[in-house]
């Protein structure tokens, strides 16, 4: 029964999402007969600047908070009701900008654009929860992230993902968050904003494609703890690897660890790792050690099979570039001509294009360059990521108890009170030996 | 199994959220489609109204009904967004309901873990690893063929190499039109491209030896005041309506309409042009070609380009323009330059420019702001003081730009009224009129504001309000509405003479080496001699009514009557057949 109720709420927010969408579908403009004009579109100014450095206040007190309340108090009540804030401040009323998630475009943006200079509090976003991921962990995973809160609030009954799947697609943020930086040095546009799944939630309104895309996250959200999370975020990815080596590290027990495995059980988000086992039979050894050799070798190939296949993909990747795409349209238009009877936006653009068919194409050769570049970096990329994940699968863990992954633990601080220890230490269980027990 | 009456109602709560949300998508579904299948864009039957209305474009019902029905559109429009932001309301408390009802009764539900002990957790590892490396060699080969995918099913028409990108940028109409795309000055000069001739001085090449008789007559199919242009053997027109404005070539031997071409479905131009000043017309600008293309402008704002056989090269929407009796300045052509001055306002500058376009592409080669209100001069390009200058006339400036950036060069605040006559470049000096108060000589090589320098000399006898003036050098000739041809010395603007030659005068002069060509509103034809003594060389009589100015081309005059397009030539010869 409850399956089926997970169906229909899903049904129902795909087709809100769906829905939304009719509610930007434009209405075409009259034919003005007495000459009036059209007001063009503006842009709405910038938000004050004292409020964009409040914005950055909260997110570093919300960090702060975050941290103490998985550290300290190891309260997931404290962390719930913290990512319910994020989620109405940063989502709802920041409507998911600025956010860390798609800021590192904007440091990359401003490096490979010396025109743009980036924006002090979008530095503090970006790198702030990375240096806190440094010394705490995901501490803004836990609590801070409005895109996570809105996912940990649709989840109804967590099933667990396959280990061995949920590690081959932890490698698909970092697919990500190549693209998305590729895409903003090449200034074509912030990738990772646009196809952000939740963003569209909080506004109110977006495209076909990425609201159906963030209700399947939301469907799939009930039963698989954070999906975009786990297997898409970018930023996710950066403070997976800054989190690998924190000075701090989520605990689950604050003694010894029982090895009862109820930790294993309450974490929806399949971070907890068993105790490695101890010796290796010889048989598998000398196989292992090959087998890393053999990657260790492969790396170097895969990454430069990589640099040359995503150099192939340029012309293809390039046409996302609205530049790029207008002079693939003129020159279409002129080796076959289409007549546009309507002013449609697709005949105003080449309007435009025709004015000066020099720029457009001056600047779709320099970005087609740019784009050569660019892909062969993100084919290398896409190499690198797979290559080393092959060989950091093939290199034996060294854990004695129970304890989170320290990439992959969101530090949502569930695990604390299924730790027998944990509730002793808290007083909501008597300790083993405790007369009360007798 | 948990059976409390707490869980029972946590389920039912759940789904009635559920059945709830299904009914709120259902109703907005349904609005959604019904929507997406009637378009206002492409609504059959607002389409079939508005092509009623294209043939009958002055029926007042239908014009109410389109209206009604638009405004009928735009109010389902907006009732559906507003059902659909309800809509998108009640879901998402539909959706909270559920998830909050779903989520409690499954933690009422929830068993308590009973983990088991691994004994084989050593080779377990293993084949984990083992599966996890393998998965992620699919996710490899997934990514891989997603991105092979995207590669084939996105192929460019852009080049894959530099050779061939520099290549496509040589040829995109980047630099200047090859030289031997563009007509030398000697074509430009035995030929009528624009406005009185190839420099819009109204004086042609050669000479006519005698009275010239008619050799063809040919119908015009649509109305328009503008002047007929000539390239070889090709005489242009242009006329048309509110509804539909055309080009017209003629066999410049016989007068046979060789083709008409529409210049229409213009990016950004409305489907309706509205009702133009019944004095201007809707083609009152004469045409202009460069030898390869013909443009021609509309007082819509429509521009287009087309080529000698008829079919468009390109075409610009520049309007609506404000002009209170209709736009009628002329195109001009300056080796790849196509020239428009847009001039609007009716008492202040109200969007006014000149504008240069790429003949061959229609691209905006510069633009520039005019501090004018509407004027119906046309601008003329002169080579002087070492410059390729652009004339323009509007009260109250006289300003000269540069040719090859548009940057400007001098200016005079000179000229009052609505400005008609376009200027003259004679002599040296460059002839302007203030319609019906002053005849000026200005020195063209001033820089800034030569108001008080630049002028050489002035008059106020006899100035036209419409027609151009005419000069060889050492005389200059003028005519004005009511048939009062003067002439005045070229150096000092002293009068010579003047006579009076009862005719009323649109058209402007001619000069035919030494014959003043003055052509009467209705009909008459008179040759003066173009000299310091005033003699009539001859009068004849033409079945029309003429607004335009005279084309001379070729050993031939083209003028464009009111009814028909005419050529005269040396002898009189039997009429060309109708085509």
């Amino acid at each position: 029964m409850l399956r089926r109720l997970k169906f229909i709420g899903a049904l129902g927010v795909m087709l809100l999402l769906a829905l939304m969408v009719c509610a930007g579908q434009r209405f075409p403009p009259p034919d003005f007969e007495s000459g009036y004009r059209l007001p063009s579109a503006s842009t709405p100014a910038a938000r004050q600047l004292w409020l964009q450095y409040a914005d950055a206040g909260v997110l570093l007190a919300a960090l702060g908070i975050a941290v103490w309340l998985i550290y300290r108090k190891r309260s997931r009540r404290g962390l719930f009701w913290l990512s319910l804030f994020s989620l109405a401040y940063f989502g709802f009323y920041r409507k998911g900008c600025v956010c860390p998630i798609g800021s590192p475009q904007n440091i990359v943006y401003g490096l490979c654009n010396p025109d743009y200079t980036v924006p002090v509090t979008v530095l503090i976003f970006c790198f702030a929860p990375i240096v806190v991921a440094l010394f705490a962990g995901r501490a803004f995973c836990a609590g801070v992230c409005p895109q996570g809160a809105l996912q940990d609030f649709v989840l109804i009954k967590p099933v667990a993902v396959p280990l061995w799947l949920e590690q081959a697609l932890s490698v698909v943020p970092y697919l990500f968050l190549g693209a998305g930086l590729i895409y903003a040095g090449t200034g074509t546009g912030f990738v990772i904003c646009r196809y952000d799944p939740f963003v569209p939630f909080f506004r109110l309104s977006g495209g076909l494609f990425i609201l159906t895309a963030g209700a399947a996250f939301l469907l799939a959200g009930m039963v698989v703890g954070r999906p975009y999370c786990r297997f898409l975020c970018p930023y996710g990815g950066l403070l997976r690897l800054a989190s690998l080596v924190s000075k701090w590290r989520v605990r689950v027990t604050p003694d010894s660890c029982t090895q009862c495995r109820l930790c294993e059980q309450s974490c929806p988000f399949g971070a907890m790792r068993e105790p490695a086992p101890s010796g290796t039979h010889p048989k598998w050894l000398g196989a292992e050690r090959k087998r890393l050799g053999w990657l260790l070798a492969l790396l170097p190939a895969l990454v430069a099979a990589g640099v040359w296949a995503g150099s192939k993909l340029s012309p293809a990747a390039a046409q996302l570039h609205p530049a790029v795409a207008l002079a693939e349209r003129y020159t279409r238009q002129q080796s076959h001509p289409i007549q546009y009877g309507l002013m449609t936006p697709e005949a105003l653009s080449l309007e435009r294009a025709a004015e000066d068919p020099k720029a457009v194409l001056t600047a779709a050769a320099d970005l087609r360059h740019r784009f050569d570049l660019a892909c062969g970096l993100f084919g290398g990329w896409i190499g690198l990521v797979i290559g080393f994940k092959l060989v950091a699968l093939s290199v034996r863990p060294s854990r004695t108890d129970f304890e989170p992954d320290r990439g992959a633990c969101l530090a949502c601080a569930r695990c604390f009170t299924a730790c027998p220890n944990e509730r002793v230490r808290l007083g909501l269980m008597p300790a083993a030996g405790d007369p009360a027990l007798s | 199994m948990n059976t409390s009456p707490l869980h029972r109602a946590l389920i039912l709560t759940a789904w009635i959220a559920g059945a709830f949300c299904l009914l709120v998508c259902g109703v907005m579904v349904y609005g959604h489609f019904e929507a997406a299948t009637n378009d206002p864009w492409k609504s059959p039957q607002l389409l079939a109204l508005r092509e009623k209305l294209a043939a009958e474009p002055k029926n007042q019902p239908l014009q109410k009904e389109i209206r009604q029905l638009d405004l009928e559109f735009r109010r389902n429009f907006r009732h559906r967004l507003a059902m659909d932001k309800t809509g998108a309301w009640l879901l998402l408390g539909g959706t909270l309901a559920l998830v909050l009802a779903a989520g409690k009764a499954a933690a009422l539900k929830k068993t308590l873990p009973l983990p088991q002990p691994k004994p084989d957790a050593g080779e377990q590892s293993i084949k984990l690893a083992s599966r996890a490396r393998w998965s992620l060699a699919g996710v490899g080969l997934v990514v891989a063929g997603s991105l092979l995918i995207i590669r084939l099913g996105n192929t460019s028409v852009l080049p894959a190499n530099q050779a061939v990108w520099q290549k496509l940028l040589g040829r995109s109409g980047a630099q200047e039109a090859p030289v031997g795309d563009a007509p030398v000055l000697s074509e430009f000069q035995a030929n009528w491209p624009r406005f009185r001739g190839w420099d819009g001085s109204g004086a042609a090449a050669w000479d006519s030896k005698t009275m010239p008789g008619i050799l063809w007559r040919s119908a015009i199919p649509a109305p328009g005041h503008s002047s007929p242009i000539v390239w070889g053997d090709r005489v242009f027109i242009s006329g048309g309506t509110a509804d539909r404005r055309e080009v017209f070539c003629y066999n410049a031997a016989n007068g046979a309409l060789l083709w008409q071409r529409a210049i229409e479905n213009v990016p950004g131009s409305p489907l309706k042009m509205s009702e133009a000043p019944e004095d201007a017309g809707c083609a009152a600008p004469t045409m202009a070609t460069d030898g390869r293309r013909v443009y021609a402008i509309f007082a819509n704002g429509d521009l287009g380009a087309l080529n000698f056989d008829g079919s468009v090269v390109w075409t610009k929407y520049l309007g609506p323009i404000k002009n209170p009796y209709g736009y009628a300045a002329s195109l001009a052509v300056w080796g790849n330059h196509l020239l428009i001055q847009l001039d609007q306002g009716e008492t202040r500058a109200e969007g006014s420019k000149l504008i240069s376009l790429q003949g061959a592409s229609g691209r905006v080669l510069w633009e520039r702001s005019r501090p004018v209100p509407a004027s119906w001069a046309t601008p003329i390009v002169i080579e002087a003081a070492g410059q390729t200058q652009i004339i323009t006339l509007a009260d109250p400036w006289v300003i000269a730009y540069t040719l090859a950036d548009g940057n400007e060069l001098w200016r005079a605040q000179l000229l009052e009224n609505e400005v008609v006559p376009s200027p003259v470049f004679a002599g040296g000096f460059v002839l302007v009129l203030s319609p019906g108060s002053k005849l000026m000589a200005l020195r063209p090589d001033g820089t800034g504001d030569v108001t008080k320098t630049g002028v050489a000399w002035a008059t106020e006898e006899n100035v036209p309000d419409i027609a151009s003036p005419v000069g060889n050098g050492e005389l200059v000739f003028t005519v004005t509405s009511g048939g009062m041809a003067t002439c005045f010395g070229a150096n000092d603007g002293k009068k010579i003479w003047e006579t009076n030659l009862d005719t009323e005068v649109q058209a402007s002069p001619g000069l035919l080496g030494g014959r003043l060509f003055i052509l009467g509103e209705y009909g008459a034809l008179v040759t003066l001699q173009a000299g310091r003594e005033l003699h009539e060389m001859g009068r004849t009589q033409l079945p029309d009514k003429f607004d335009a100015s005279p084309a001379f081309a070729n050993g031939h005059v083209f003028l464009r009557g009111v009814t028909n397009l005419y050529c005269l030539g040396p002898a009189v010869v039997k009429l060309a057949k109708q085509p």
